[in-house]
């Protein structure tokens, strides 16, 4: 067995994270202004608004997605508010629809009355477009094959100006789009919920107004889910999270001590 | 007792771990399955909700026959698998390009650069009547770093200056991006550590 210094580096991190989960601690963390704008928004909206909530990730960002998604949604069922799903990356389509039926049976919300998922379109450019103008044209059909007029939380809808905001949960550009192409005919209100490695890119929409608010990576789950409180999975992710920081700069420290210290050793000889 | 998935998924997740290792035939079975899977699942989603919702259901069941163009200027994307016919897959591609650039030209401008630029001009001066230190530090960090993208003379002087001044506002986005994507990377880590010791090994609660 070849073991190398990496794997040890492998090994400690693997030890550090695993040792912090089954201790659980469960630190508290403060809440940023723009979670809390996020909440505030959402917690201000008249019950029985609509909402759209686009799933615009892959399959492997879900272990971060998933608390961030969770904890939104729970907020906005917990407030009575109508959410209509939909999904630009055909990896999130089965996804998206699992975690607004959890998120739903946990407030015995009922599918086509509290909340709807349409699904899948290709083209993101193209159907936001569409849906600027028909949601319906875009969609005359829901995921499980339900006609569109057949849907009662689809009855107030007929373009996205209908909607009080769209929330792209997203591990890519795909937010983008939405705050581009989805202003016309009318100003359309973006919420983002975005993995961590995204949250630079947004930083300046949101800077700018174009973007309304965002939330971002697992510390942003945590904060949320002490918003609303109730804990879930960044909460619990939180304190091995900073372990796992501190052992990185750990890391780069020690690295860099050996690096320099062997710089040395090599021009002294 | 755990599940017929949850014993997949978490056998397949230390098939996946184990390329911190090295590169092995159970990494490498665990690697092929998540590409055949995806790839058969989005082959899926795009059939059945794509081409038979959008065109075959509305063009053959509902007689909406205008809906026979797009279908026509798809088969003809195929054109280009064919050598002696590849010229057709020329017009399908045109309109995509067209149609693309048409949409996407007046949106960059007015979304990426204007509405970016507006928010870049920003008063320095606060409703306190103090500076605003974002502000201020928004515009040097724009100019500074367009600066460093002007190549038409030697960065030297007080080009210079700004140039070198724009690097640093550069490095500093660079390690606040990578900062980001290593916390994300240690997220993903964290969730597939949960899953493995909470569902998987029920280690913990």
């Amino acid at each position: 067995m070849n073991v190398e210094t990496r794997h040890y580096a492998f090994l400690g991190l693997f030890v550090c994270v695993g040792l912090v989960m089954v201790i659980g601690l469960r630190p508290g963390v403060p809440v940023t202004a723009d979670t809390q704008r996020m909440f505030a928004y959402i917690d201000s909206l008249p019950g029985g608004s609509t909402l759209m909530v686009s799933f615009d990730h892959e399959a492997s960002s879900l272990p971060e997605i998933q608390p961030l998604a969770l904890a939104l949604l729970r907020h906005a069922f917990s407030k009575g508010h109508k959410l209509v799903g939909v999904a630009f990356l055909a990896e999130g389509t089965v996804i998206g629809y699992r975690l607004m039926q959890k998120a739903a049976a946990e407030y015995g919300r009922k599918y086509g009355q509290d909340y709807v998922y349409l699904g899948f379109r290709p083209q993101h450019v193209a159907a936001i477009l569409t849906m600027a103008e028909s949601v319906r044209e875009a969609f005359p059909q829901d995921y499980l094959g339900h006609d569109y007029n057949e849907i009662e939380c689809l009855r107030t809808v007929d373009s996205l100006g209908d909607v009080a905001a769209v929330i792209s949960i997203a591990d890519g550009s795909t937010t983008t789009y939405w705050m581009e192409y989805g202003q016309s005919p009318e100003r359309l209100l973006v919420l983002a919920v975005v993995t961590a490695a995204m949250v630079t890119t947004y930083d300046p929409y949101l800077a700018s107004g174009q973007m309304h608010a965002m939330v971002g990576g697992l510390r942003g789950a945590a904060e949320y889910e002490r918003l609303i409180n109730r804990s879930g999975g960044g909460e619990r992710g939180m304190l091995a999270q900073s372990a796992a920081h501190f052992y990185v700069i750990a890391m780069i420290v020690v690295g860099n001590v050996v690096y320099f210290k062997a710089r040395r050793k090599r021009a002294a000889s | 007792m755990i599940g017929p998935g949850t014993l997949i998924a978490g056998l397949l997740t230390i098939a996946i771990l184990t390329f911190l290792y090295r590169d092995n035939p159970v990494y490498k079975f665990a690697e092929s399955l998540l590409i055949g899977v995806s790839i058969g699942y989005t082959l899926v989603v795009v059939w059945s909700g794509t081409l038979v919702d959008s065109l075959f259901m509305p063009l053959f069941s509902d007689g909406r026959y205008g809906l026979l163009v797009p279908l026509l200027l798809g088969l003809m994307m195929f054109a280009r698998l064919i050598p002696r016919a590849s010229v057709l897959s020329r017009l399908p591609i045109a309109v995509l390009i067209g149609s693309g650039a048409g949409v996407a030209i007046p949106t960059m401008l007015e979304e990426r650069t204007l509405k970016q630029m507006s928010a870049t001009v920003a008063p320095l001066v606060g409703a306190s009547g103090w500076p605003d230190f974002s502000a201020i530090v928004i515009v040097v960090g724009v100019l500074t770093t367009l600066s460093y993208f002007y190549f038409s003379r030697a960065h030297a002087g007080l080009l210079g200056v700004s140039a070198r001044m724009g690097t640093y506002f550069l490095m500093i986005f660079f390690g606040a991006t990578f900062g980001y994507t290593v916390m994300s990377r240690m997220s993903t880590l964290i969730g597939r550590m949960e899953f493995l010791l909470t569902d998987f090994l029920g280690l913990t609660g």
